[in-house]
Order: C-alpha cells, then sequence, then structure tokens
C-alpha cells in the first residue's frame, strides 16, 4: 500500500498563533482515519490544509504525489481527488439535492448535463434520498441535507474524502443516519476516510486508525480499540471521559 | 376652490412626452448604472477571501489597483451632490476639454449629461449593493465548490452570483426609485424630462394644483411599475 497523504513536520500559523505543530502523518489508501480532540486542537485546520482551503506555513505535505504549495492547476487537480464534507453542510441553497451533486461532476469533471444527472441520481439513491431529488436544501432536514453534501463531495469520484464534523451539527436523533451512510462507504468502496468527530462509537466500529490531537500536536494514535481502551496521556484519559459522559 | 380638471386633459400631451423622456433617461442611466456598478462592487473586493481565495505574485498589486479606483470612484460619486455633477458635466466639463486639448467646440447635449450622470451616480450606490451582497454569501459555499475542484470563476459564475443576485433586488428597487426621481434635477440643464414639462405648462398658465398633481401622480405610476416589476423578479427567484 502507498501512502495519498503525507505530512512532514508540518506547521500551520495564523499570525503568531500557531495552529499545527510539527504533525506528521502518513495515510495509505483505502485507510479509515478518525481524528478526535477538543476544540482548537487543531483537527480542522488539519483536514483544510490537506485539501488546500489553508495553505502550510512550513513543513512537507505530498497529497496524491503532489507537493504541495502548488500553482492553482495542480490544487484543483488535489481537490478533484481530495473531497470535503463540512460541519455546516455548505450546500448551494439555490439548487435542488439533485442539481447539487451533479454540479460538480459537470462543472469540475466536465461531463454532459445528461451524465451527470445520471451519476447523481445514483449517489442520492445511495445515500437513499432518491425521492428528495428536486427539493431545495431548506426544504430538508439536517441529517437529509448532510447525506446530499456526501453525494456532493462524492459525485466527483475522488480518491479521499475528509469529513469536518459531519454530524456535529445535527439533532441527535439524525445523527445516526449520517453515519451509516459513511459506514457504507467505508465498507463498500474502500474509500480513503480522514474524520474528525466526537462519535466513539463510530471511531471504534469503522476506524482503522485513530488519532487524538491536542494543542496542535498529535499527542497519540494507534488501533481505536486500544487508544480507546489504555489511552497513556493523561490529555487523553481526560479528553475520553468527557466524550464518554454525552 | 376651482379645479379645473380640464386643464389636467390639456396638459397631458406635454406631460406624457417629459414622462417618457424621465423613463428614457432612467432606464439608460440604471442600465449602464448596474454595468458600473457590478464592476466597481466587484472591484472593491477584487483579490479579498469573498471572491476565492487571496491572489499572489503579479495579481496582488493588480488586486490593490483596481480595488482603489474602485473605491475612488465610488467614494468621490457618494460625497457629491448629484445637482453639482450634473451641472458640471454638461457645464464644466467642456471647459475643461477646452482648456486641457486644443478642441474648441466641444460640448455635451443636456439629455446625454443627463444619463451620464444617472449612470456614474447610480453605478457608485449600486457598487456598494453589489458588494455588501457578495460579501454576505456564506463563504463556506465557495469552500464547498472549491473542495469540488470547480474553478473560481465557474463559482462566482453559478453560485456567488445568483446568491448575491437575489440579495441585490430589495436594495435596487429603492435605487432604482431614487434614480427615476433625481432625473427631475435635470431641470437645471434644461432637459424636458415630466419636471420640466409641469414646470414650463404652470409658467403659461398658473395651474399650480392640477399641473404639480398630475406630475406626482404620473411620477408615482412609473415607481409603482419599478417596484412591482422588482417584487415579481424577488418572487420568482425566492429560495427557501
Amino acid at each position: 500500500m502507498s501512502s495519498i497523504i503525507e505530512l512532514k513536520k508540518v506547521c500551520k500559523s495564523f499570525g503568531n498563533t500557531e495552529v499545527l505543530h510539527n504533525v506528521d502523518l502518513s495515510i495509505q489508501e483505502g485507510e479509515v482515519v478518525v481524528i478526535i480532540g477538543p476544540s482548537g486542537s487543531g483537527k480542522s485546520t488539519l483536514l483544510r490544509c490537506i485539501n488546500c482551503l489553508e495553505m502550510i506555513t512550513s513543513g512537507e505535505l505530498i497529497v496524491d504525489d503532489i507537493r504541495i504549495p502548488a500553482e492553482q492547476g495542480r490544487i484543483r487537480q488535489i481537490r478533484l481527488e481530495v473531497g470535503m464534507v463540512f460541519q455546516q453542510f455548505n450546500l448551494f441553497p439555490h439548487m435542488t439535492a439533485l442539481e447539487n451533486v451533479a454540479f460538480g461532476p459537470r462543472k469540475a469533471r466536465k461531463m454532459s448535463k445528461a451524465e451527470a444527472t445520471d451519476i447523481a441520481r445514483n449517489l442520492l439513491d445511495k445515500v437513499g434520498l432518491a425521492e428528495f431529488e428536486n427539493k431545495l436544501p431548506g426544504q430538508l432536514s439536517g441529517g437529509q441535507q448532510q447525506r446530499v453534501a456526501i453525494a456532493r463531495a462524492l459525485a466527483v469520484s475522488p480518491k479521499v474524502l475528509l469529513f469536518d464534523e459531519p454530524t456535529s451539527a445535527l439533532d441527535p436523533e439524525m445523527i445516526g443516519e449520517v453515519l451509516d451512510v459513511m459506514k457504507s462507504i467505508a465498507k463498500d468502496s474502500g474509500m480513503t476516510m480522514v474524520v474528525v468527530t466526537h462519535e466513539m462509537g463510530f471511531a471504534a466500529q469503522v476506524g482503522n486508525r485513530l488519532i487524538f490531537m491536542d494543542d496542535g500536536r498529535i499527542v497519540e494514535e494507534g488501533k481505536p480499540g486500544e487508544v480507546m481502551k489504555n489511552p497513556h496521556s493523561e490529555r487523553l484519559k481526560d479528553f475520553l471521559g468527557h466524550v464518554k459522559h454525552h | 376652490m376651482d379645479f379645473e380638471f380640464s386643464v389636467i386633459v390639456e396638459s397631458i400631451p406635454a406631460l406624457l412626452a417629459g414622462a417618457k423622456l424621465t423613463w428614457i433617461i432612467t432606464v439608460l442611466g440604471i442600465s449602464g448604472g448596474m454595468v458600473f456598478g457590478i464592476l466597481a462592487g466587484l472591484g472593491r473586493i477584487a483579490g479579498t477571501e469573498s471572491l476565492g481565495e487571496k491572489p499572489h505574485g503579479i495579481f496582488m498589486p493588480i488586486s490593490s489597483l483596481i480595488r482603489y479606483i474602485s473605491s475612488g470612484y465610488v467614494e468621490t460619486v457618494r460625497g457629491t451632490p448629484i445637482i453639482v455633477q450634473a451641472m458640471f458635466l454638461y457645464f464644466a466639463f467642456p471647459m475643461l476639454v477646452k482648456a486641457v486639448t486644443d478642441i474648441e467646440r466641444f460640448r455635451i447635449e443636456a439629455l446625454t449629461a443627463a444619463v451620464i450622470t444617472i449612470i456614474l451616480n447610480a453605478g457608485a450606490y449600486i457598487a456598494e449593493i453589489v458588494r455588501g451582497s457578495v460579501v454576505s454569501v456564506n463563504k463556506g459555499l465557495l469552500e464547498a465548490g472549491m473542495s469540488l475542484g470547480i474553478s473560481r470563476f465557474q463559482l462566482i459564475v453559478h453560485v456567488i452570483g445568483p446568491i448575491a443576485f437575489r440579495r441585490m433586488i430589495p436594495p435596487l428597487g429603492n435605487q432604482f426609485i431614487i434614480s427615476l426621481k433625481d432625473t427631475s434635477l435635470f431641470i437645471v440643464i434644461g432637459v424636458g424630462e415630466l419636471t420640466r414639462q409641469g414646470q414650463e405648462i404652470m409658467a403659461s398658465n398658473f395651474r399650480a394644483l392640477e399641473i404639480w398633481l398630475a406630475v406626482a401622480v404620473m411620477y408615482l405610476i412609473m415607481t409603482t411599475v419599478l417596484a412591482m416589476s422588482l417584487r415579481h423578479l424577488e418572487r420568482r427567484m425566492k429560495i427557501f
């Protein structure tokens, strides 16, 4: 297996605030990596750097054999291979569910309308929303919107999917439906996934590796079950205590 | 009080001619104003995150220059009265041209000056409407689009543009109505628009009540048409 995402001594600062500090991480194709950690620990920033929504300050970042920083064209190339699902869904509010999903294939993959619509229908069916294709995002529940957003990210057939707290903005009863979709993607397609979440059940069930971040550093990593059972650092013990209470 | 309805009836042809001119100046003015407004509005946020990623290399000074030019235009126009702008364009500008160049008989038609004034004036205010609407679009949408590998240009055209445009409609309605009423100021440079026509009829028959009532009603009809067509557009573009 070759690594599809490679970070070496990556640092990221906003002004004088260092958000990522010497992060080393190598993610293999087909791996499901779950990242946990308290807020402000740099989890989201890490994802955003991988997708070039933020530029790293120093260190080395190689995504799908492309070294970052790179010029615009190469960055678009990376983004085609690395999709992202956001906490706030970020669906295009003026487009129907179907148009949202078909937009990427049409504009980024330059497909015909018919081809793109075909792909979009299939994906909406896959996330269980076939009958909602003509609804606008505002007419869908949070869970449904997030499932459309996942379908949209899948539509450009990326090699990697990044999930930035995909269930944190959802009502409790809708979390399950989104996690189920994510599980089926991991199981069926062997997609490489990097998931920032607080859903420990998901991490244990689906994750190949669990990473605990704190203060811009990777503090612990390993098999999810083992890391959760035997946390070494005080900070992780403390964090797991907080998470379990919810 | 003697109110002669016949006075209004008699003055209608002249007033309609004036109203027609008012309408022409307004339509040409706000059409051109939209072009100027969109350019200057986007110009004021060129190279900022509202339009995607920050530029680098050669594009950095270019986008700063665009921002300065756009801001200079908007602030100059907003900072001076429209009537001064009209007079400057009609009376002062030809003199300026004469002084700077050798062109002796350069002049601007009153109607042309009126249209240009509305274009420049509306353009500056529309620029702020455009800027405000674009800046207010959730940045997450741009990020979502970029994360799909879609180009910034495509996202501005298909995502930012349509969403921002919906938000522009109410303030644009305001500006269109203001521009229409501003055409009445061109009485000072002798454009035969509605107010000027009313003034001339009034000067010959002294029927102030009838004439100004008729003039007011005609403005009201025109502004209502503008307001209603924008409301119609707004309803058609409603999103949930």
